[in-house]
């Protein structure tokens, strides 16, 4: 019976060096589907693939195998024995409760990060472009995607944020309002100064670069968008600034109280906030306790990220419990495309519709082999079904054979919860939805004929 | 709202009734004063559950009744104005010319405006500060049921504009004070580093200080203008006695000219500016207890 897997390796299994090699720039994705899915032999197959994760979802008839071809798949472009012990796999159910973690950002580095579900939803949109989508992974990601949805909205795993140049940015905004048109001051070259700066920058506000080494500035301001401005000038810049982000590796303080005493009488009272992300710290602490001006430091940032993180977890627990009841949810109605129980069911509504014009007619009709009206009954609905019959057991091997399986239950109201029950029992309410579809069929042959 | 003593002081001997809410003396009859009192604790209660709400929503964060204190404090209003048409002047008599109508009209001007600013600034929130404001003004209106009205011979349209002007600078200030209060709040979570929460709710410190200062921009021709009219009015009247309610009243103009100077001048901000308009609402607040006391004592 067809069956997902999924193999990869994520942020939890493998470090970045071993997770590049496997990446796959989104434009290339469809070739790179078309590629895996022919050379693996999957009925389907979809590709995520994002900084922190490359994963391989796949259906296959036998499941096993499948996981062994697509992790096969993904270990030749590993291009390395040691790195495969990263790859992990999931099947069946597991597969899909992991798609749908995923897609729900519970699986992710900083759970409730907000980008996953685009990527997984790009990803999902190259495999139907490459034609690698089919049914089952069609119905799977699209329930995926209904989850991430339900999750965002009833549980509170996305508030807060979490990055520390993000949080400088909310912080920034909760002193100036609207940041368009202000003027943000990065001073020194630190990596983190430069996310935050860039953060900033995306706001709307003006860069300006200060650093000792004029070159170093010059470059930096080129790469975030700001303007590059001499040492010299410094406290002329403190005094226009309204953000100044100190990320030096000077050893000692560069803004002292006696230094800034000047600068916020020269600009007027106007509030200053100033992140200081250089350890050791560029801001002496007394320079917080100024009126209007707000210093906060690398652990401060860290403390609200951390405060930030705890909300989430436990929102997460909820969010999990949300993608169980998904998770059932598509396993009702992945039970009801089996091949087996669709037969038995068919031709038990067959049956029982033949059944029940012999029972009707017999009565009208005198000196009839009741025998040869029931032999006659049931030699029709066997012919009627034979070719259907065929189709089916042929196409449900395809790989679009769930959706050949989903129409016929439509078609002839097979029930979806349960079609193993639904087989063994006859229920009022589906008699009577047979009933009218015999009617129906016997009153369009009237007319044709 | 110098006038006010010296129209107390000229206040000998109109007959007094017992009242129920307010001292307007056409206000009879049982029916009429059973619609009253019951318009009268409708509004309260709306008024009260409205802070709750507000209190509620600042502290908890009901994401998913936002809406709902703004429309219960919009129901407050509702039954306040039901309330005031009810009372209202008649013709022949001069409109505001009772302490217990000042304190409604203006606990009711506090919510409109409120209502105003809120569409000019994303404020709403702010409400947990403003309705309180209301439902004290309002309870203080009816608490005075035995102020006494203002005596008809002292009565003029001079003293209408002064008392009108005020009731409107007491309305802006309010806002103002608001605004400040929820500066300093936020300004001191920020410093204390307590950022969930309340801080997320409230608005940024500079929305709360554009907010509070062109509040007292707005509020302070208008109580320079009261001033000045209830000078003349007092001069005319020839009520001559310099109270402490007077005094209040300089003090708070200068306390205002002095933070408007300072921000104006000298780039005053933040928790400086806020802290002084708030002084200069509470010495606001101080010259309307002063006459109410003042009216309460009168009024027997």
């Amino acid at each position: 019976m067809r069956d997902f897997v999924v193999v990869g390796l994520s942020h939890r299994t493998a470090p970045v060096e071993v997770r590049e090699r496997l990446a796959v720039p989104p434009d290339r994705l469809g070739e790179e589907l078309r590629q895996i899915a022919a050379g693996g032999r999957f009925d389907e197959a979809l590709l995520i693939s994002t900084c922190n994760r490359v994963e391989l979802y796949a259906t296959g008839s036998d499941p096993i195998d499948a996981a062994h071809r697509a992790r096969a798949a993904l270990a030749t472009r590993l291009l390395d024995s040691a790195a495969e012990d990263a790859l992990y796999q999931e099947r069946g159910v597991d597969a899909v409760r992991h798609a749908f973690r995923v897609a729900s950002s519970l699986d992710s580095l900083v759970v409730g990060e907000p980008q996953i579900l685009g990527q997984v939803k790009e990803a999902f949109d190259a495999a139907k472009g490459a034609g690698t989508v089919g049914t089952l992974l069609g119905r799977c990601f699209t329930q995926a995607f209904a989850t991430a949805k339900r999750v965002r909205n009833e549980t509170g795993i996305a508030e807060g944020t979490v990055s520390v140049s993000s949080i400088a940015c909310e912080l920034a905004k909760k002193i100036f309002g609207n940041l368009e048109g202000r003027r943000t001051l990065l001073l020194g070259a630190g990596e983190m100064g430069e996310s935050a700066a860039r953060s900033l920058r995306q706001t709307g506000t003006q860069l300006h670069v200060i650093n000792r080494s004029e070159d170093r500035a010059h470059s930096l301001a080129e790469s975030c968008g700001g303007r590059a401005v001499p040492y010299e000038r410094l406290t002329l810049e403190l005094a226009d600034a309204d953000v100044v982000i100190a990320s030096t590796a000077s050893p000692k303080f560069i803004l002292t109280p006696e230094m800034m005493k000047g600068v916020v009488r020269s600009r007027r009272h106007r509030p200053l906030f100033i992140i200081d992300i250089a350890v050791p710290r560029d801001v002496d602490p007394r320079v917080g306790n100024m009126d209007n001006v707000f210093v906060y430091d690398v652990d401060d940032l860290q403390q609200v990220a951390e405060e930030n993180l705890s909300v989430r977890a436990r929102e997460a627990t909820l969010a999990e419990s949300i993608v169980e009841e998904e998770v059932g949810a598509f396993l009702a109605w992945r039970r009801s495309l089996e091949l087996a129980p669709t037969i038995v069911a068919l031709r038990k509504r067959f049956a029982e519709v033949a059944e029940q014009e012999l029972q009707r007619a017999l009565p009208r009709l005198d000196g009839v082999d009741r025998a040869v009206l029931e032999a006659m009954s049931r030699s029709i609905v066997n012919k009627l079904l034979h070719q259907p019959m065929t189709q089916l057991k042929a196409g449900a091997g395809e790989p679009d054979g769930a959706l050949l399986i989903d129409a016929v239950r439509r078609l002839f109201a097979l029930s979806e919860e349960d079609p193993g029950a639904q087989a063994a029992s006859t229920d009022g309410a589906n008699e009577g939805k047979v009933t009218q579809l015999a009617t129906a069929a016997a009153g369009s042959s009237g007319e044709s004929t | 709202m110098n006038c006010q003593r010296a129209a107390l002081a000229n206040y000998r001997a109109i007959p007094h009734h017992g009242r129920l809410f307010c001292g307007r003396t056409h206000a009879s009859g049982g029916h009429g004063q059973t619609m009253k009192a019951g318009l009268f604790i409708a509004t309260a209660v709306l008024y009260a559950l409205a802070c709750m709400l507000y209190l509620f929503l600042l502290t908890r964060g009901a994401e998913r009744a936002r809406r709902l204190p703004g429309t219960v404090f919009v129901a407050a209003l509702g039954a306040h104005l039901a309330f005031l048409l009810l009372e209202g002047p008649s013709a022949h008599e001069m409109p505001l010319a009772d302490m217990s109508q000042i304190l409604s009209i203006s606990s009711f001007g506090i919510g409109i405006a409120f209502l105003l600013a809120s569409y000019r600034f994303d404020v709403t929130i702010l409400g947990a500060f403003v309705a309180p404001l209301s439902l004290m003004l309002f309870l203080a209106s009816g608490l005075g049921s035995s102020y006494a009205p203002v005596s008809p011979p002292v009565q003029s349209a001079v003293l209408s504009l002064h008392i009108g002007a005020n009731v409107l600078g007491l309305v802006a200030f309010a806002l103002a004070f608001a605004a400040g209060l929820a500066y300093l709040v936020q300004e001191r979570l920020l410093r204390r580093r307590q950022l969930s929460g309340v801080f997320q709710r409230l608005p940024s410190l500079d929305v709360l200080d554009t907010m509070s200062l062109r509040a007292v921009l707005v509020g302070f021709p208008l109580l320079t203008f009261g001033m000045i009219t209830g000078t003349f009015w007092l001069l005319r009247s020839n009520g001559s006695h310099f109270f402490v309610s007077q005094a209040l009243g300089v003090v708070a103009w200068t306390i205002f000219a002095g933070v408007i100077v300072l921000r104006v001048a000298a780039g005053w901000q933040g928790r400086k500016a806020a802290l002084g308009t708030m002084m200069g609402f509470l010495f606001t607040l101080l010259v309307l207890a002063g006459y109410a006391m003042r009216a309460a004592a009168e009024g027997g």
